[in-house]
């Protein structure tokens, strides 16, 4: 579900790997995973958070589930 | 201020009754309730009919032949409190014959009870010595005989002694275990002369069944069942009403002092949760308020390797404020923040919560409720509109299936159990979701019908069983839901969870639970008149936490159980004021009431108020704050009545996290595992010392009041805005109801409430507002608070962790009765008589595979860390499973638990960890 590919990655950016494919793998309604993602990352996460996953996606793309790609060019476009 | 005269005993207890009588009550008439006692009925005409055997929160029993009265037409003096007023009724409780014969009846108690009244710890205030008063007895004519008067004590448990020479056998001590408490471990064993009360099979009161929740104490109207804070301190002369500091029942007290001195504390018979009722906790395990472990000043130091310095508060909070404003100034204003507690009051909580956000510029404010409760915020909120449970306790009186799912109350809840298990005792029916076989399974008088024993981290898959078979047999209750809810969550949900993938028999392999057990408990679920869910953490603290709430939301809407009496999904809170510190504003993302920070118009109400700019992004929750500490990104914290270096999971990277700080600020009662990495510790204020307001699980306001002064000299209130100010920000308050006030004043839930109300009405459950000023004891009733209910699909994801060849068992934590949480508090008492240690729980086939015996210690390794316990071979957890507790620092539980946690909320997932247990030759961690 949110395993996290062997690359370089520090606890917390590991944990925020996590945390967000894990959202993806949860988020109730399965037709709309990537706006949920977007909604529940603008609700909860602090905005360095968000910045953080955005660069985590820039520099680690493979450790991020397709949804979550997907969520986070949601909210870089919102 | 505080009314004390309502703990009046009318005898017998009160009757419900739509009819009507009136009955002649020496010769005044009187309106009661048919099936009133003639004893009550008296009582309320202020006619007090002596008594012995009879007290109102028993059963009338009618063995003291004391209460005898004459009523005109029918012959003999009939015994008072069994005697049910009828129409017209005409009764005599004051007569000469009446006189002569309770004087006779007094006289044989009295001949086998010792002359001792003046050097009695019950002087003054026992009821035999009252009644002897009362009937005017002033000699014995019988000769010395066989008699008790030299039977032996029993002082086997801490807190109270049984003195049998003193025992009139009049059964209350039974009744009341019987009755009130439900657990039944008191008998009257022989016959005639010989009977006396007796534990258990005989046995010392400590080595019985007895829980020790001070029932029977209460209930004895001698000095037979005595607390020994009586014996030790005397008689208590006044009385201050407070509220409990331990579980989130919030049970009432009365505490009983000698000048400051607390000799006692009584539960409050008015009390809204409790009902006269408590546990051993709250009756009895108070007393590390006193502890000589308390710190009572302030303390600093410039480095966790230097030893602690003595200060005043003005040279700790400087000494704070300069350091969280140089992070600030070198770090940025997001490199620090603030934890709430649950065991402070919600003024207390509030302030912290303002301070961070206004003082400190930020919302990197959370509450130890992330570690709990959480996810019920969360999920509650989605599907019904708020996060808060939807019934009183009392609700469960009307209940006809009760579904406890990963709650074990009888330990964890004890005074909502006993409430619980009177209704299981009156007929309804039991469900049980719980991986372990807790004594709600099997009690006396008491068998759960169905208990659905599933592999931990399976709860999701469970209830979308159960939904599975309500949806596909036809059990839905569409009349409710086409007007309750809203209709295409619904279309979706029912679309959801037919799937065949949701069915029982799909499921089995991953509960472990036989499809036909999941079947049978969905219909009795769905049959029931009135349908009612308790669950607790062993609901939340998942990976699914959210997920399941929801889902159990969803299973209540689906059958209708939502919206009156008897019904509703409740969670059983674990600290005391989990929902008031949820309530008062304490998550990052939110206000006090629940409104996200992004609502501009909610913002501008703060802003308004407190004369600072608020922040419209979320701030960081908990386990963010430490993820980003040990990245050198958060720096400054300030820790309210909070051990998360004992209480959170992965203990090595909590420690870590703290001690990459520059300023960890602790405010407690005592140094903990946490202040071992802190620079400033605040020193606070048990309950006893507080002013102010906790909000139980049934969202009850009641009262805190300072039962002595505080030993630190300060509120905490009054630290946090001497820390604010510090800060640069003006936070003045004279008394905490003008907190009170000001959170009445900014948060629509609790627009009404006062301490000036309070103090009038003695509790309130939220809302309170216009529309309901005296509160609202069950919520939903005409609609959600939402509007229409939302049902949520909720599709089961197996969590990440699973046993493993390496870690073939799934680890689960849990609570034990005689201790709370991380043990601060009842490990600085007597209780510890029952839990000197905590111990691995293992199946049998388990511990035989790997050459392990009851009592041997053994090491437990996850991914995460290890730790060493002693193993109890047990068969209440099924193979596969271990089970320990995380009361005492040594045992190190959280050093093996992991960084999973809830989806949606982060809540550690501490109820599954999957671990290798081997056998350890050493003795001691």
């Amino acid at each position: 579900m949110s395993t996290v590919p062997d690359v370089d990655l520090n606890y917390d950016q590991a944990h925020l790997v996590k945390m967000v494919n894990q959202i993806a793998a949860n988020v109730p309604n399965r037709h709309e995973v990537p706006e949920q993602v977007a909604a529940h990352l603008r609700s909860f996460w602090t905005p360095e958070m968000q910045r953080d996953i955005q660069a985590i996606e820039r520099d680690y793309p493979e450790v991020l589930v397709h949804q979550v790609h997907v969520a986070l060019e949601i909210l870089r476009r919102s | 201020m505080t009314v004390l005269d309502d703990q009046h005993d009318l005898g017998t207890p009160r009757v419900d009754s739509d009819t009507i009588v009136t009955v002649l009550i020496d010769g005044r008439p009187l309106e009661v309730p048919e099936g009133t006692s003639i004893m009550r009925a008296a009582a309320q005409a202020g006619t007090q009919v002596p008594k012995l055997c009879a007290t109102d929160s028993l059963a009338a029993f009618g063995s003291c032949r004391l209460c005898l009265v004459e009523v005109d037409g029918k012959p003999g003096t009939p015994a008072s409190c069994t005697t049910p007023c009828s129409e017209g009724m005409s009764v005599r409780t004051q007569t000469p014959r009446l006189d002569k014969l309770r004087k006779g009846v007094m006289e044989l108690y009295i001949s086998d009870h010792p002359l001792d009244c003046l050097t009695c710890p019950a002087n003054g205030d026992c009821e035999l010595q009252d009644m002897a008063g009362v009937v005017g007895l002033r000699d014995v004519r019988y000769p010395d005989g066989a008699n008790h008067l030299d039977a032996p004590k029993d002082e086997s448990n801490p807190y109270f002694t049984f003195d049998e020479s003193k025992c009139i056998a009049c059964s209350r001590c039974v009744r009341a275990c019987d009755e009130v408490q439900g657990t039944f471990a008191l008998t009257i064993a022989g016959r005639g002369f010989g009977s006396k009360v007796a534990a258990s099979d005989g046995v010392p009161f400590l080595e019985s069944e007895c829980v020790s929740c001070g029932a029977c104490v209460q209930a004895c109207p001698t000095a037979t069942l005595q607390e020994k804070s009586v014996i030790d301190l005397g008689v208590p002369t006044r009385k201050v009403k407070t509220t409990c500091a331990y579980c989130g029942v919030g049970c009432s007290f009365v505490a009983e002092l000698r000048g400051d001195e607390l000799v006692r504390m009584v539960p409050d018979k008015t009390g809204g949760a409790n009902a006269g009722h408590s546990c051993v906790k709250g009756r009895f395990a108070w007393g590390y308020a006193g502890h000589e472990d308390r710190v009572t000043a302030p303390l600093i130091r410039e480095s966790i390797d230097d030893e602690w310095k003595v200060v005043s508060w003005d040279e700790a909070i400087g000494f704070a404020a300069d350091r969280l404003k140089s992070i600030q100034s070198e770090f940025g204003v997001d490199s620090i923040g603030g934890i709430t507690s649950s065991r402070c009051t919600n003024e207390e909580v509030y302030v912290v919560q303002k301070m961070v956000r206004a003082a400190f510029g930020t919302n990197n404010v959370d509450t130890c409720a992330r570690v709990c409760h959480s996810p019920t915020g969360y999920g509650l909120k989605q599907t019904f509109g708020t996060s808060a449970g939807t019934q009183d306790f009392k609700s469960v009186e009307k209940a006809d299936v009760i579904m406890v799912i990963g709650a074990n109350p009888t330990d964890a809840h004890p005074v909502f159990a006993s409430r619980m298990k009177r209704r299981l005792r009156e007929g309804a029916e039991l469900i049980v979701v719980d991986p372990r076989t807790i004594d709600l399974v099997r009690s006396a008088h008491i068998e759960a019908s169905h208990h659905l024993q599933l592999m931990p981290g399976t709860n999701v898959a469970i209830v979308n069983a159960m939904g599975h078979v309500i949806a596909t047999e036809g059990w839905v209750d569409r009349a409710f839901i086409e007007q309750r809810c809203d209709s295409e969550s619904f279309r979706a949900w029912e679309e959801f969870i037919r799937l065949p993938e949701n069915s029982p028999e799909a499921l089995e392999d991953a509960t472990g639970v036989p499809a036909d057990q999941v079947r049978a408990a969905a219909r009795a679920f769905a049959l029931a008149s009135n349908a009612a869910i308790y669950y607790g953490l062993g609901v939340t603290e998942h990976s699914q936490g959210s997920t399941m709430v929801m889902a159990m939301a969803n299973l209540a809407m689906a059958t209708g159980n939502i919206g009156r009496e008897g019904v509703g999904v409740n969670p059983l809170r674990g600290q005391n004021n989990v929902q008031g510190a949820c309530d008062m504003g304490s998550f990052p993302h939110e206000f006090s009431g629940y409104r996200h920070v992004s609502d501009e118009t909610v913002r501008e109400q703060f802003e308004a108020l407190w004369g600072a700019q608020m922040r419209s992004d979320p701030g960081m929750r908990i386990p963010n704050m430490l993820d980003a500490a040990t990245v050198g990104e958060f720096k400054g914290i300030y820790i309210q009545g909070e051990d998360i270096a004992q209480s959170d999971p992965n203990t090595d990277h909590v420690t870590e996290a703290l001690r990459a700080m520059d300023c960890v600020i602790v405010q407690d009662l005592f140094l903990n595992e946490t202040s071992k990495f802190a620079h400033v510790f605040l020193p606070g204020t048990s309950f006893l010392e507080k002013d102010g307001t906790f909000t139980n699980a049934e969202r009850r306001i009641n009262r805190v009041r300072p039962v002595m002064p505080s030993r630190t000299g300060l509120a905490e209130w009054e630290v946090t805005c001497a820390l604010a100010k510090a800060m640069g920000y003006d936070m003045d308050y004279h008394t905490s109801s003008q907190i009170m006030d000001e959170i009445a004043a900014v948060t629509p839930t609790f627009s009404g409430v006062s301490f000036e109300l309070l103090d009038t009405v003695g509790s309130i459950q939220w809302p309170c507002n216009e529309k309901a000023p005296l509160g609202t004891p069950v919520m939903h009733v005409d609609e959600f608070v939402r509007g229409k209910g939302q049902f949520i699909t909720t599709p089961f994801v197996p969590t990440d962790e699973r046993s493993t060849r390496k870690f073939p068992l799934l680890l689960t934590t849990g609570r034990i009765l005689s201790q709370y949480n991380v043990g601060a508090q009842t490990r600085r008492t007597n209780n510890v008589v029952w839990h000197a240690e905590d111990v691995l729980d293992m199946h049998e086939a388990d511990a035989q595979a790997r050459g392990i015996c009851d009592g041997d210690w053994a090491e437990i390794t996850s991914r995460a860390g290890n730790t060493r316990l002693r193993v109890r071979v047990s068969d209440d957890i099924p193979a596969g499973v271990v089970y320990t507790t995380f009361h005492h620092p040594v045992s190190g539980t959280n050093v093996i638990t992991t960084d999973n946690s809830d989806w949606a909320t982060n809540c550690p997932e501490y109820k599954v960890t999957a671990v290798e247990v081997r056998p350890s030759s050493k003795i001691s961690v």
